[in-house]
């Protein structure tokens, strides 16, 4: 989330598109309730979604969409904002790249944009890219008319999204449409902010990131980000998945965000990857970290505030290595694992590659495969060919028994899926008892960036153990074997730093140990580093994650874990309790807030002046050691800018520190060096299984998504019907931690697949009675949920069914079901690779 | 002393139904697992181990189109109890505060009340023989604790407070609501039945909920408290003797079988 | 617990009764037996954070204890200090006493029997589980983790520069070993859990955050 959850209270309106907020983030409804309650706000609630959920129930409108159209919905709303005058002027002109001119040789046609490879399926994207001046300076028009600027290019890509073609791809009563645009559109006004609120029904497509992006252009075309009640806002689904992704467990990243090196000449020594990875740095000579040091100082144009990624590596390498990383080794940045280049190692390519054998040991941690990866039966039998498996779980869930007879039952014979039985299976498993969430203590980030500490509440069960005693045990037995050795290659687990037993309880971890290392500290006198700035690039720190740096401090002589403030005061009255636990980055509860205050950096956007989060005060220090200098960034939340950026420097009006430029992306150029696969305006493709031919544009699919398999894609005569998959406000993601609660399990204790009435008649199916759902992949069987919640769609003119069931259930728990994802492609967003689970053809039947 | 209840405003309920569960929670009740039929509601109704549900309807309005209504169902803590007035051992009474209290020390589980309540509330528990029931959280509120279902609550769907002031504030967003979008908004519980110590902020018509528009107390009731209250004592055996097949008995008995198969996770309720 | 008259006037806070008791059928000693003594009275309740979504909802934990040691939960509900929920669970968040323990079908508070007390290991080929030490456990898979990497570790690779040129750099890695999930772990958890795995070489490293 840029924003928060309380933060929703502050909003004049809310669009939920591809989440069902009401049942998997229940709690956000308490404040968007409050937003419409409040006479301030009197916000209204948008649900679009397929079919009509309980977040509809409460929503002020509800607008029904065919899954896996939302860039042609959002196409229509970029056109609307346009065509009725409804941006935010003042704000696309000064902080949004709408002014910035495009190179003459960018171009889109046919469906494709310039550059397109049809061979290597990928584009080059050299022409993605904008007009520089002869100093480099990336050359403007503010009057936003010169038609190779951003803005104008934009309006005639979205030229083609009418309401009418938007229609036929959507499926959307034309009415509803309106209305969706004519309210969300109207926080366009400078008083008025919006928030979108979204979640794995706008990720899980070939085109998820351009999903996204097509929201980062509407909400910044009205003016709403970086201010309250605004944002996008991505409800994540497991309460500690964005601690986990800022921990980088994750292949492309190390923690905080910095890129994984692999095997390539711009990762081949520290020098190469700092320059790889600061924007700008490319193009400037340099040859060691003393020499970079002083091209920073100079000032490196357009790297932004990754400016500092030399530091973050390095006081990352100091924490993991610590006397081994020395600056004459690199701070042993040789010992960090090279991923091949050409390779993905995503989800999906883990089981393709154990599919094939290749992968000898797997360790699964909380994590439930065989019931919520795609394709389930594909990469159950994957797991057929693993040596060991290693599963901490606090259940035994359905992979940590995959290799069980009721394992391989399924609902129909089908020749083309894989069948085993335990006997021929010759994998080891290893099952770890995990202890649960109130059995152990630690911190998790919330969705809103929030770092909160769980206190222990009580004993585990049995024998099981927290996973930090569990993965320290491993670690340490791990480092143990490679004792003495003097390969080069062990180096890395030999001199890995590994000492977070506990001094007075030799048996249990120290988990403050652990903070100050991943918080960062002074190796010299082991004392916390106090906020990121401090950070440095010649081993004088240490820091396992930048962006958690500051969560500690130095306090009576001890270290305090600010994840574990309580404090409940709320200065400006919006939600933000800066003293209740800790936030990343810096504590910073809406990132980008200086959007909230006028370009002048003082003046509250007109009639708004209670959503101020930021402004610039000429009258204080921003050091309090140096009084004499005046001018500072201060307000009720930390200001996302540099303190001292004040109006005499160009970047006073650049609130997007972390970009290059410092602007809102409409056009996502290449510069910086993330830039999308698919092109810089998300454009409309249909799902790789579609139910109808190309309308928009001359190319069906993303261009740029890889096929893992092309034999296994369903096609509309055999399965006509659109289905999605998704959950119930009772269960949580694969259900294991739900189903085997018995009061969980009482309040929807069976797989069930909604139908709408019209599917029911035509294919004879009884409420409540048993059916068959089948694509090419596999087979299910589920109970009817037959319900007017359900609507057939009118696509391009012809009637098109959609279902919908939960990829909640399994073989264990109390309560039991088939397996969704046995009918899910293996496919994913070109982008993410994060799996196309919510569009896909099948067809259904009476069992 | 004032009466103390509960408002449910079904203009912010997402029927996430954690007031189910915290009623679990708090009232340390067992699950009853039953087999889903095609609603998500699930429970036709409440049982023995099941103190309250959430109702949950779909209807097409010809105009507005699809919609899903959402009402907790539990106890309605009637002013003028029926059950009370049936119950031959006085197992129920009227708190101070207006809750309707069922003392399971008296309570001999032979379920009557089971068939004089309007809303078919009261359940019979098989494992203990006794008739359980919404309390109202009488130990929570005792303390000076909300009802778990209101403390739950996340949409703040749910208040508890005097029955007066929650008259009052729903009287006004009944108002609010029929001047936007739902003209048929009303208040269930202030009158029915001489009134309900739960009070509801309905957006339509009671049917639209699952509620009975204009709940009646069974015509039964008089001729119980009258005539076959003080022959209790030699009823019962009789009945099950065989010698009158009453409405009351096979009722009574069918009970009997209902929550034992239940127990089983078999059980269909009526 | 007796409950007096004075109690119920005092914690319902309402004013003086302007009924008598008999108006209302109030039968004090009905009342006062079927109100049980409040569970949680007295205990200092542990603030913890909901394991579900991720909306960072506070749940404090009652527990019973004796002599300073934990012996069974009396109750898990939200946190009302807690801004982001005050006080709020969802269905879910309701359910948590149920992680740990459960009323079995008589109404007996018992561990979930679906938790697992000791770890669990299947050989290969086998049908069924056995349980072992968590020492051999462990040790084994360190083993195990080690035979993988040692065979199949990649320590140096030939790489084109950009200039055409071609420099033997050392890429550290095994793709035999993957590891999957971490996304209910704690941060000091999938922190040291990511450190390890770079230590080794693991290339196959993904959370839920992908799916």
């Amino acid at each position: 989330m840029t924003n928060h959850m309380i933060d929703l209270k502050n909003t004049n309106c809310a669009l939920i598109m591809g989440s069902n907020m009401a049942e998997n983030h229940p709690i956000g409804m308490k404040w968007l309730t409050r937003a419409r309650l409040d006479p301030k706000r009197k916000a209204k609630i948008i649900s679009v979604d397929p079919r009509f959920t309980r977040t509809s129930a409460i929503a002020d409108i509800y607008c029904p969409m065919r899954s896996g159209t939302d860039i042609a919905f959002l196409g229509g709303m970029i056109k609307y904002i346009l065509d009725n005058n409804l941006w935010h002027k003042d704000y696309v002109v000064n902080y949004t790249n709408a002014a910035f001119l495009v190179s003459n040789a960018f171009d889109f046609k046919d469906g494709l944009f310039s550059g397109y490879d049809e061979a290597k399926k990928a584009y080059k994207t050299d022409t993605w890219d904008f007009q520089y001046d002869s100093s480099g300076k990336i050359m403007e028009d503010p009057t936003l008319q010169n038609p190779r600027c951003v803005f104008q290019l934009m309006k005639k890509h979205y030229e083609r999204y009418d309401i009418d073609t938007v229609c036929k791809i959507t499926g959307s009563p034309k009415g509803k449409y309106l209305e969706v645009l004519k309210t969300f559109c109207a926080t366009g006004a400078p008083d008025k902010t919006g928030c979108i609120n979204y979640a794995m029904g706008i990720t899980q497509h070939t085109v998820g990131s351009q999903n996204i992006k097509a929201f980062a252009i509407v909400q910044l075309l009205l003016g709403n980000i970086g201010r309250p009640g605004g944002g996008i806002n991505a409800l994540r689904g497991e309460n500690n998945v964005q601690g986990a992704t800022d921990m980088a467990l994750l292949y492309h990243n190390l923690p905080g965000y910095i890129d994984s090196p692999s095997n390539i000449d711009a990762y081949k020594d520290l020098i190469s990857y700092i320059r790889k990875t600061t924007p700008g740095a490319a193009k400037l000579n340099f040859t060691n970290l003393a020499e970079f040091r002083e091209l920073v100082k100079a000032g490196i144009p357009y790297s932004g505030w990754k400016a500092n990624t030399s530091k973050w590596i390095v006081s990352m390498l100091k924490a993991w290595w610590g006397n081994a990383a020395k600056p004459d080794n690199d701070f042993a940045y040789h010992y960090l694992p090279k991923r091949n280049d050409t390779k993905n190692y995503s989800h999906i390519a883990i089981f393709e590659a154990m599919y094939k054998g290749e992968i000898d040991g797997l360790f699964i941690n909380g994590s439930n495969p065989v019931v919520g990866g795609p394709n389930a039966n594909k990469e159950q039998d994957a797991m057929t060919k693993l040596k060991w498996l290693v599963s901490l779980d606090l259940w035994l869930n359905e992979s940590a028994e995959f290799w069980s007879y009721p394992a391989w039952e399924r609902a129909v014979k089908n020749d083309k899926v894989p069948h085993h039985t335990p006997k021929d299976i010759q994998t080891e498993v290893f099952f770890l008892p995990a202890a649960a969430v109130y059995e152990k203590e630690g911190t998790a980030a919330q969705t809103g960036r929030w770092v909160q500490y769980r206190w222990k509440g009580a004993d585990p069960v049995g024998e099981s153990k927290a996973d930090l005693w569990i993965i320290n045990e491993i670690g340490k037995r791990v480092k143990k074997l490679y004792a003495g050795s003097t390969r080069p290659e062990d180096e890395p687990i030999v001199n890995l730093t590994w000492d977070y037993d506990n001094p007075h309880d030799k048996e249990e971890p120290d988990i403050m140990k652990i903070a100050n290392e991943l918080c960062g500290f002074t190796p010299a006198d082991n004392k916390p580093v106090e906020g990121f700035a401090k950070l440095m690039d010649d081993g004088s720190t240490a820091c396992g994650c930048w962006i958690y740096c500051g969560c500690t401090t130095w306090k009576d002589g001890k270290m305090v874990y600010k994840a574990q403030n309580r404090k409940k005061d709320d200065p400006g009255g919006l939600g933000l309790f800066p003293n209740w636990a800790w936030c990343w980055p810096v504590n910073r509860r809406i990132i980008y807030n200086r959007c909230s205050v006028q370009p002048d950096g003082v003046t509250p956007w007109p009639g708004d002046d209670d959503r101020r989060l930021v402004y610039w005060d000429p009258t204080k220090p921003a050091d309090t050691t140096k009084p004499d200098v005046l001018g500072t960034w201060a307000g009720f939340d930390v200001p996302d800018f540099i303190k001292t950026t004040g109006p005499d420097k160009p970047a006073f009006k650049d609130p997007f520190i972390m970009r290059g430029d410092g602007k809102g992306a409409l056009f996502g150029s290449q510069m910086p060096a993330s830039s999308y696969k698919e092109g810089p305006f998300p454009e409309h493709y249909e799902p790789l299984e579609s139910p109808t031919g190309p309308i928009i544009n001359k190319v069906v699919v993303n261009p740029a998504a890889k096929i893992w398999e092309p034999e296994k894609i369903g096609k509309t005569d055999q399965y006509p019907i659109v289905a999605t998959t998704y959950r119930v406000t009772e269960h949580w993601q694969t259900g294991a931690l739900t189903r085997n609660l018995p009061w969980l399990a009482e309040l929807v204790p069976d797989m069930f697949v909604e139908i709408s009435e019209e599917l029911a008649r035509e294919k004879s199916i009884e409420n409540g009675g048993e059916v068959i759902i089948s694509t090419i992949r596999g087979d299910i069987k589920a109970l009817a949920c037959v319900t007017k919640r359900f609507k057939p769609f009118l696509i391009n003119g012809k009637t098109v069914h959609q279902i919908g069931m939960l990829w909640q259930f399994g073989f264990k728990g109390y309560a039991t079901g088939d397996i969704a994802n046995r009918l899910t492609p293996h496919i994913g967003d070109a982008n993410s690779m994060t799996p196309e689970y919510k569009a896909f053809l099948c067809d259904i039947r009476r069992a | 002393m004032a009466n103390m209840t509960n408002l449910y405003d079904s203009s912010k309920c997402t029927a996430c139904r954690a007031c189910q569960v915290a009623c679990k929670n708090w009232n340390q009740l067992p699950a009853v697992i039953e087999h889903f039929t095609g609603n998500y509601q699930t429970k036709e109704s409440t049982d023995g181990d099941t103190y309250t549900i959430v109702k949950m309807t779909e209807y097409e309005h010809p105009v507005d189109g699809i919609q899903w209504k959402f009402a907790k169902f539990q106890c309605m803590h009637c002013l003028d109890p029926e059950c009370m007035k049936a119950c031959p051992r006085g197992a129920y009474s009227k708190t101070e505060t207006g809750a309707t209290n069922h003392d399971p020390a008296k309570c001999i589980g032979c379920q009557y009340c089971t068939n004089v309540c309007p809303f078919e509330v009261p359940k019979y528990r098989k494992r203990e023989d006794k008739i359980t029931k919404c309390t109202l959280c009488a130990d929570r509120t005792a303390a000076g604790l909300k009802p778990a279902c209101v403390t739950t609550c996340a949409p703040g769907a749910l208040e508890y407070g005097e029955r007066e002031d929650l008259l009052a504030k729903a009287a006004e967003r009944v108002k609010y609501l029929q001047m936007n979008g739902f003209p048929n908004a009303t208040i269930y519980g202030r009158t029915e039945l001489g009134g309900l110590n739960k009070i509801y902020i309905l957006t339509d018509s009671p049917d639209k909920f699952g509620l009975p528009v204009n709940p009646q107390p069974y015509g039964q009731v008089n001729f119980w408290q009258n005539w076959v209250q003080p022959y209790f004592g030699w009823l019962i055996p009789l009945a099950l003797a065989g010698s009158a097949v009453s409405f009351v008995t096979t009722r009574m008995l069918a009970n009997k079988h209902t929550a034992h198969d239940a127990e089983h996770g078999e059980g269909v309720s009526e | 617990m007796e409950v007096t008259r004075r109690q119920f006037l005092k914690v319902t806070g309402a004013a003086a009764a302007s009924f008598g008791l008999l108006d209302l059928g109030f039968d004090m000693t009905a009342t006062a037996a079927a109100v049980k003594e409040l569970r949680i009275k007295d205990v200092t309740p542990t603030p913890t954070v909901c394991p579900y979504c991720a909306s960072g909802c506070g749940l404090v934990v009652y527990a019973e204890k004796k002599d300073g040691k934990f012996v069974k939960l009396l109750s898990v509900v939200g946190d009302p200090d807690n801004p982001i929920n005050e006080g709020a669970a969802c269905s879910k968040g309701s359910a948590m006493f149920n992680l740990r323990e459960i009323y079995d079908e008589k109404g007996e508070q018992v561990i979930n029997p679906k938790r697992v007390p000791k770890p669990l290991y299947r050989a290969a080929g086998s049908e069924k589980w056995e349980e072992k030490e968590w020492d051999w456990m462990l040790d084994e898979i360190a083993k195990r983790v080690k035979e993988t990497r040692d065979k199949s570790f990649i320590h140096k690779e030939k790489i084109k520069l950009a200039d055409g040129s071609e420099q033997e750099i050392i890429v550290n890695r095994t793709e035999k070993i993957a590891s999957v999930g971490g996304s209910g772990l704690d941060n000091e958890e999938a922190y040291i859990l990511s450190k390890m795995m770079r230590s080794l070489g693991v290339v196959y490293l993904e959370t839920q955050a992908r799916i």
